[in-house]
């Protein structure tokens, strides 16, 4: 622990609004201008391919547009989510050269935009991030990779990805920490899910149980250890007679709910750039039952993180019958709590935030 | 995943012998269509021959075979493509079960050295228009 008190900046990733964008009740303006309206800035991210049609191409006319938008209702650009496409030509995995231009193009893209940060993913290796890391360099881009729940602070490949960053030194290496990766239980709001599918009682209860045996057991040491779960979580619904929802219930139990210890962040912490917020919902208390929010907020402010939690809901995959504005509202004043609590606060001011995040990212990016 | 939008409502057509119907992604995020994998139509329960199945995206009308390769065409999360093949059947105004499969790669998820493929149904009732 530092003895400067962090103060996170509050954002949200439009992500957490998936099914209102894909559903055509919100254009990309919209939903930046709802974000504002209901306060759950100053911070914003954005996923290039969900949200940027013909993304990694942003013209420039969309780029002045964009960053004109963003300077008008006084949103912070916190991260651009980019993707590593390892797998786009299905039969074969691209080339280390072909995933350097691969990413390249999309950290252009959110420098263009006025991104200082970009979420990358793991299937990036360490010689990967090594090579990528002159692309970061020039073009003021931060990549931060992110710890997901498949994997957790002390897996042996975010390790390796760790120990690269160290021999490297790099301002522009990081990583994103996701929620996900250390939460308490499946989401209520899943098994209610599950329920509206007819799916038996006992299955329901027999998988919290399986996920509490891991979760006491400790997140999986390795692959083989992980896909040895998701076979378990497969095998009790086809014991239960559905077959049919064995994929969503193992992918759903083993890569969404992940189950390290809130402490087990520290092990990469100097190294965090950013965090996702995840969360998956809200209960009758309006607290998450499933995400120890106060918990990790309370870890980073102790830690002196000043960088940005973008809210990151998730629950839209299985939650048709609830808002996600409501349920991103009630999250974002659990993280406001939870900072107050520890003797600190959340940044919600956008000019305190762009500071904020300059100094906490030590680039010289989000200045401006 | 939002496999329940997969089937536009209301978009079942035919012109006597090729149905057509409007399809989502029930993904997050644009895919290119090398990773649309397989897809299967049935209209009330009547398979629409796999080799008659056509793609149309972005104004460009593909065969799943030719997807394979294709990187520079994407399925963008607010569009909808047009998934088509060969089956008789008359606009008379009554109502007809369509079911539509569809195959996704995910790109970015590699497990045990493949792709991670996902396979989402959406089952809805419409009747037909002419083309």
């Amino acid at each position: 622990m530092t003895e400067q008190l962090g103060t996170p900046i509050q954002g949200v990733t439009l992500y957490s609004f998936t099914r209102a964008f894909h559903g055509r009740e919100y254009d990309l303006e919209g939903l930046i201008r709802a974000v504002v309206e209901n306060g759950f800035g100053p911070g914003l991210e954005i996923v290039g391919f969900s949200s940027l049609r013909g993304f990694p191409d942003v013209g420039d006319e969309f780029v002045a547009w964009f960053r004109d938008l963003v300077d008008e209702v006084e949103l912070v650009p916190t991260a651009l989510s980019i993707n590593a496409d390892i797998g786009i030509h299905r039969t074969r995995r691209l080339t280390q050269e072909e995933l350097v231009e691969y990413m390249r193009l999309q950290i252009v893209a959110a420098a263009r935009l006025g991104f200082p940060l970009a979420r990358v993913q793991i299937s990036l290796t360490p010689d990967s991030m090594a090579a990528l890391e002159p692309v970061a360099r020039s073009h003021g881009v931060t990549l931060a990779l992110e710890v997901h729940a498949d994997q957790h602070a002390a897996h042996p490949r975010i390790l390796a990805l760790r120990d690269q960053y160290e021999r490297i030194g790099s301002p522009f290496l990081g990583f994103t920490a996701d929620w996900g990766a250390s939460t308490i239980g499946i989401a209520p709001s899943l098994l209610e899910a599950y329920e509206r599918r007819d799916a038996p009682v006992g299955l329901l209860r027999k998988a919290e149980a399986l996920w509490d045996e891991y979760h006491l057991a400790g997140p999986p040491v390795d692959d083989v250890d992980a896909a040895r779960r998701y076979a378990a979580f497969r095998s009790l619904a086809g014991a239960f007679g559905r077959p049919d929802l064995a994929i969503d219930l193992a992918v759903n139990a083993v890569g969404i709910f992940g189950c390290a210890e809130t402490s087990s962040w520290v092990e990469i912490m100097p190294w965090i750039r950013h965090v996702h917020g995840k969360f998956f919902g809200i209960d009758d208390n309006h607290e998450e039952p499933s995400v120890p929010i106060r918990e990790l907020v309370r870890l980073l402010v102790e830690s002196g993180y000043s960088g940005a939690i973008s809210s990151e809901y998730e629950g839209w995959h299985w939650n048709s019958w609830e808002s996600p504005f409501d349920i991103v509202r009630d999250e974002q004043a659990i993280q406001r709590a939870a900072a107050e609590d520890a003797e600190s606060r959340m940044i919600t001011d956008a000019g305190e935030a762009r500071s904020a995040l300059s100094a906490h990212l030590g680039t010289g990016a989000a200045s401006d | 995943m939002i496999p329940d939008r997969i089937i536009e409502p209301g978009t079942l057509k035919t012109d006597g012998l090729r149905v057509s119907v409007e399809v989502r992604i029930p993904w997050y995020r644009a895919l290119p269509a090398s990773c649309i994998g397989e897809a299967a139509l049935c209209v009330d329960g009547v398979v629409v021959p796999t080799n008659s199945l056509r793609w149309e995206m972005n104004g460009r009308t593909f065969t799943f075979a030719d997807m394979v390769d294709e990187t520079g065409q994407w399925w963008f999360p607010t569009d909808s493509a047009v998934l088509s093949g060969d089956l008789a059947l008359s606009a008379d105004g009554v109502g007809h079960v369509v079911d539509v499969e569809l195959e996704l790669f995910l790109p970015y998820l590699i497990v045990d050295d493949e792709v991670l493929r996902i396979r989402e149904r959406d089952s809805k009732a419409m009747r037909a228009v002419m083309a």
